[in-house]
């Protein structure tokens, strides 16, 4: 494939649609509709999306297929129920449509009772860890352990009826340390972001050509 | 060789993980059977969040997004169904729900089932609908705030969204006088800000799973959120809209757990400075 192809025209699609976007917010000229062009990309954008969803579906078929036909050890029989499911989702779905009972019952009786149960499992962890982690073994741990008994103290309900003191300690901790340390690591990301954007729009960052060689990259 | 045997503040300062564990189980088992009905203030946030759609006017439309997966939903759910028990009742509001995650339409119809708009005479394509499922997290949020119809003309049954009456004149951000986000994601309450606060400053409220409360705060402190809760505080919603149910009856598990927590790091930091304190290895 020429370099053309690989590197040259996804890269010049890359920086039209990024300016269509930057001039869509901050530009504004007469007789121009920067909007609607806009909102056509990002309309094929959604729908890119959605075939990547359907994509995925048909790649795990080809992934967890190869580990049926070599009967991979420890591995296939999950594969093959894995497999199962997704039939069993697709074919109640596109046959009762998916707001119908059946599939709402299916998804209700599996994946959410599951991904529930999965996601509250937390708490034991996080249960044990507070245990083991709060120790004031130091300054620094010390100082988390106050304000982990005070974070811990003002989410529980009625400890923060009883004792209103700790409300204000709480939100100051909320509202400043952890605030602006928050807001520096966003920052940080966001310049990150940014620049990433920048080369990306200018042929600098290459990653998502996929595999290139050190010629096709350009320097 | 001659095993050496356990102090008691050995014992403290390890507690096996199955022990804690199982008193865990107890304390959050035990209020769900017998209530005690531990007082629940109601912080500030949340009463922010209860004012301001108690002040929107008369035929104001908002728009939902159902972001959350079926793993937040004991969580946010409760949040999400306080929040329409109130809309309903105070009347005059239309909702337009729309999901960015993809059990979102699924756990739409679950809220609804646990409200029962009827029982307020609402009915779904006059007072309330559900644009479905949009792809593209952000891209899905910048199009809708661009145009709905442009997006998707169909709701999440797949009739035609001009059928119903609930979309005349709706069609774009413009169009909405609030914005509210019930989301297990960053993507997601990170990119309403981007994709609607920014562009069209749609007042926005947003509801997250506690963990990612620290993460949001920033927003809030700059004005873009009008008000950031956690679905563990669904029980004040519920408190303030008279509608008790699964959020209140929470409120005394997370006392009591929080405060089994508490309890722990206590016990923890008995036992290791009892252990320093008599001579024990650390």
């Amino acid at each position: 494939m020429s370099i053309v192809f690989k590197r040259t025209l996804p890269i010049v699609i890359v920086f039209a649609t990024a300016l269509l976007f930057i001039l869509e917010f901050f530009v504004t000229i007469p007789g121009i509709d920067f909007k609607s062009a806009a909102t056509t990309v990002n309309n094929w954008g959604i729908i890119l999306t959605a075939f990547t969803l359907a994509f995925g579906a048909v790649n795990l078929f080809i992934f967890q297929g190869r580990h049926i036909l070599r009967r991979t050890k420890g591995q296939w029989p999950f594969s093959l129920w894995m497999l199962i499911v997704i039939v069993i989702f697709i074919v109640i779905g596109v046959s009762s449509g998916v707001s119908s009972g059946q599939y709402t019952w299916l998804y209700s009786a599996s994946y959410f009772a599951l991904s529930a149960t999965v996601y509250s499992s937390l708490g034991f962890y996080m249960t044990s860890g507070i245990y083991r982690a709060l120790r004031a073994k130091n300054i620094e741990s010390g100082l988390l352990l106050i304000v982990g008994i005070i974070a811990l103290a003002r989410n529980a309900p009625a400890v923060a009826a009883g004792l209103p003191i700790i409300i204000p300690w709480e939100a100051w901790i909320s509202a400043v340390p952890t605030t602006s340390a928050q807001r520096g690591i966003m920052i940080g990301a966001a310049l990150g972001a940014l620049a990433l954007g920048i080369r990306t729009m200018i042929g600098r960052e290459t990653g998502f050509l996929g595999k290139l060689t050190e010629a096709e990259k350009g320097g | 060789m001659v095993k050496e045997s356990k102090t008691i503040w050995d014992r403290l300062e390890d507690i096996p993980r199955e022990v804690l564990y199982g008193i865990l189980i107890i304390s959050f088992i035990m209020p769900m059977l017998f209530p005690i009905g531990f007082p629940v203030p109601i912080s500030p946030e949340v009463q922010r969040w209860y004012n301001t759609i108690d002040n929107l006017p008369s035929g104001s439309v908002i728009m939902v997004d159902f972001g959350y997966s079926g793993g937040g939903e004991p969580e946010l759910g409760p949040m999400a169904v306080a929040v329409y028990h109130h809309i309903f009742k105070k009347g005059g509001i239309k909702v337009v729900a729309m999901s960015t995650s993809n059990e979102g339409t699924l756990l739409f119809d679950k809220a609804i089932a646990e409200i029962n708009p009827s029982q307020y005479g609402k009915q779904y394509g006059v007072d309330y609908i559900h644009i479905g499922y949009i792809t593209g997290t952000e891209s899905a949020m910048a199009a809708v705030g661009k145009s709905i119809r442009a997006t998707t003309t169909t709701d999440y049954k797949g009739t035609p969204l001009d059928q119903y009456s609930i979309m005349n004149g709706v069609n774009e951000a413009k169009d909405f006088a609030l914005l509210i986000c019930y989301t297990t994601g960053g993507d997601q309450s990170e990119g309403w800000v981007r994709q609607w606060y920014t562009t069209y400053q749609t007042p926005y409220l947003c509801a997250v799973l506690a963990m990612m409360v620290p993460t949001m705060l920033p927003y809030q402190k700059a004005g873009q959120i009008v008000s950031l809760v956690s679905g563990a505080q669904a029980g004040q919603m519920e408190l303030l809209v008279h509608v008790p149910a699964r959020g209140i009856k929470s409120a005394d598990v997370i006392t009591i757990t929080h405060l089994l927590c508490i309890a722990l790091v206590v016990v923890g930091n008995i036992a290791y400075f009892g252990k320093k304190f008599s001579g024990g290895k650390q």
